[in-house]
């Protein structure tokens, strides 16, 4: 073929990691988004629904134009198409134009990750590692896509996720289109059409269910650790990191368990307990989250490779059934996010509603002078309309601190008291999310305990 | 699948729950269940007065009974309630978002008065020599001038005399 393996192999896997990275590297920037484009929660976790719901929706159909009109050719222009968006969306500034433009995204994403998978065994020489690349470097994009996004946020803008994608998606076509002019001047597609079998409907059923737990669990993850706990991108970056640094570990798990069932079992396991120890957080720090990403990181390395691998074993065309998981796993996530986002939406504003209303308890409750009382009253009212609907940072409204020593002793107390009271609420604001998110991993379990009997 | 192969994965997917519940069983444990903000009070419902000693915390106690009685007539919280009379715009705000007109607002804090008269006679704080002239007064107060008291949260909050008019001349002169 017209390339040279090396770097053709290096190119599929840096477009399967960039795509595949997109369905959640924005995940960071929501917040900033949501600000800057002046929208709601809601509004904007169309950011992330769009892309998936284009990939889920698209992803069989590329896989099926990659093998009429050829894989090099169906991946050369993909690119192109997801580095144009890419551009569009970095260059937007409406919320319906970054939407529009994400879709456009996932179309291109879509065409490229799945004839990546049907260039990858002429690239290795086994279809057997070529799935195993393709899926491994999936996994290190979705992986990486939070931390790498939230410190872009942080340091450059949320637009510079975007843009910073359009020379690396058009650098990883570069060696591909090699492969597409072969195509164009001989006429010969890189692998002949078959006659495609069923997907394995249970495998990716479950997948769709582990992939909306998973969802849930990154995504309320960011917005509690931004949103509730007012932490920075960057910040929240370096928090969920943990969740890949322990799929690294689950990925070394893995090959020590053959039994793909039982490692796709645990797996769904460890994420729905995880998944639950974010709902019963006992407290608003950030080291109380890293055993419940500890068991989600391993956890999902476990189910994801498990199921991907069950999906795809013994059938072919590779590519099809590649996409069929893309579809499962892109589904899982929207139906996640369609299905949570109400809930904590509605439990964020309920939640806000008695923290405030406890802390003023406490103002009103208190010994302090009545004219500092309604002082307070006075600010907090102001940071709370300054906040529109968010859980606010309080400590503003407490400042200047009065001169009197023990005026300002009294003032310190209500301030850490109302703090404390906010911090309870936004914690306990996701709790029903995350327990929803525990539920859906658990039930991955009945398709995963089917498998063995009803191999569809 | 060889017999080893099996075992470990019994092995993984008992150490998997035996992880799961011990992480569940331990937050739980260290309070997780319970960690949400603390649940405001039912304003209608007794809210017992603290120990209150001298005018000023006589009036504070007041003041806090009678936005229990008006935030309960309005079916709110007592604490929405004083912050929505913090400023005139915060006033504003709430009658907005609930559907309630200042001729309500005047109702309910007159209401809410009464209920502070009962309060601090029960609380031995206002003999009951006096709370029956102190009900006929607030009962008196026109309709305009408890609105007017009602924009400005000092008069409610900070200064019960000012509040209650002439109920709170006649306070000043019969409390201690």
């Amino acid at each position: 073929m017209a390339a040279a393996p090396r770097p053709r192999l290096a190119a599929l896997a840096l477009a399967v990691g960039l795509v595949l990275a997109d369905s959640s590297i924005v995940v960071l920037a929501l917040p900033e988004i949501y600000r800057e484009l002046d929208t709601s929660v809601a509004g904007v976790t169309w950011v992330l629904i769009s892309f998936n719901l284009v990939m889920a929706l698209a992803a069989v159909p590329a896989a099926l134009l990659a093998r009429r009109v050829g894989p090099g050719r169906t991946a050369a222009v993909g690119l192109a198409v997801f580095a144009g968006a890419g551009l569009a969306c970095g260059l937007s500034d409406q919320l319906s134009t970054l939407i529009v433009a994400r879709c456009v995204q996932a179309l291109g994403g879509a065409a490229a990750v799945t004839a990546a998978l049907e260039l990858l065994p002429a690239t290795v020489g086994s279809e057997r590692r070529a799935a195993a690349i393709w899926a491994g470097a999936g996994a290190t994009g979705a992986a990486l896509g939070p931390a790498v996004g939230g410190v872009l946020t942080e340091l450059v803008s949320w637009q510079s996720i975007f843009l910073i994608q359009v020379p690396v998606a058009l650098a990883a076509a570069v060696p591909i289109l090699a492969v597409a002019k072969h195509e164009a001047a001989t006429g010969i597609i890189a692998t002949e059409v078959r006659r495609t079998g069923r997907p394995h409907l249970l495998a990716n059923l479950a997948l769709a269910m582990v992939s909306a737990a998973i969802a849930a669990a990154l995504f309320l993850l960011v917005l509690l650790l931004i949103e509730g706990w007012r932490l920075t991108p960057i910040g929240a970056a370096i928090v969920v990191t943990a969740m890949p640094l322990f799929a690294i570990l689950g990925s070394r798990i893995g090959p020590l368990v053959p039994d793909a069932r039982a490692r796709a079992a645990a797996g769904a396991i460890l994420v729905a307990g995880g998944l639950a120890g974010l709902a019963l957080l006992p407290k608003a720090e950030v080291v109380l989250t890293l055993p419940p990403q500890a068991l989600i990181g391993v956890g999902l390395s476990l189910v994801l490779s498990a199921l991907t691998e069950t999906a795809l074993g013994g059938r072919s065309p590779q590519a099809i059934h590649g996409g069929w998981t893309i579809s499962a796993r892109h589904a899982g996530v929207v139906i996640g996010l369609l299905a949570l986002t109400p809930i904590f939406t509605a439990d964020i504003a309920e939640q806000r509603q008695q923290a405030i209303d406890a802390g003023t308890a406490v103002i009103l409750d208190s010994r302090a002078s009545p004219l500092l009382k309604i002082q307070l009253a006075e600010r907090i009212e102001e940071r709370l309309e300054g906040e529109k609907g968010r859980v606010p940072t309080i400590g503003p409204a407490f400042e200047p601190l009065p001169e009197d020593p023990a005026e300002r002793e009294s003032v310190l107390v209500l301030r850490d008291e109302l703090q404390e009271q906010l911090d309870r609420g936004a914690t306990h604001a996701f709790s029903p999310s995350f327990l929803l998110g525990a539920l859906l991993a658990l039930l991955a379990l009945i398709p995963i305990g089917l498998a063995r009997r009803v191999d569809l | 699948m060889s017999t080893d192969g099996a075992r470990r994965g019994q092995i993984l997917v008992i150490g998997s729950i035996v992880v799961a519940l011990a992480l569940v069983g331990i937050y739980l444990a260290a309070g997780g269940a319970s960690y949400a903000p603390e649940k405001s009070q039912d304003p209608c419902q007794d809210r017992p007065w603290r120990d209150p000693q001298g005018l000023q915390a006589i009036a504070e106690q007041f003041s806090l009974s009678a936005l229990d009685g008006a935030a309960c007539q309005l079916g709110v919280t007592r604490e929405t309630l004083a912050r929505a009379l913090a400023t005139p715009e915060a006033r504003e705000r709430f009658s907005e978002r609930y559907g309630i007109d200042d001729e309500k607002l005047a109702k309910a804090i007159r209401a809410g008065l009464l209920r502070a008269v009962d309060d601090a006679e029960e609380a031995g704080a206002l003999s009951p020599f006096l709370a029956g002239p102190v009900r006929g007064v607030i009962e008196e107060i026109p309709l305009d001038r408890a609105i007017e008291l009602i924009t400005d949260a000092r008069s409610l909050l900070g200064n019960v005399q000012g509040f209650l008019g002439p109920a709170g001349e006649l306070l000043e002169e019969f409390l201690p």
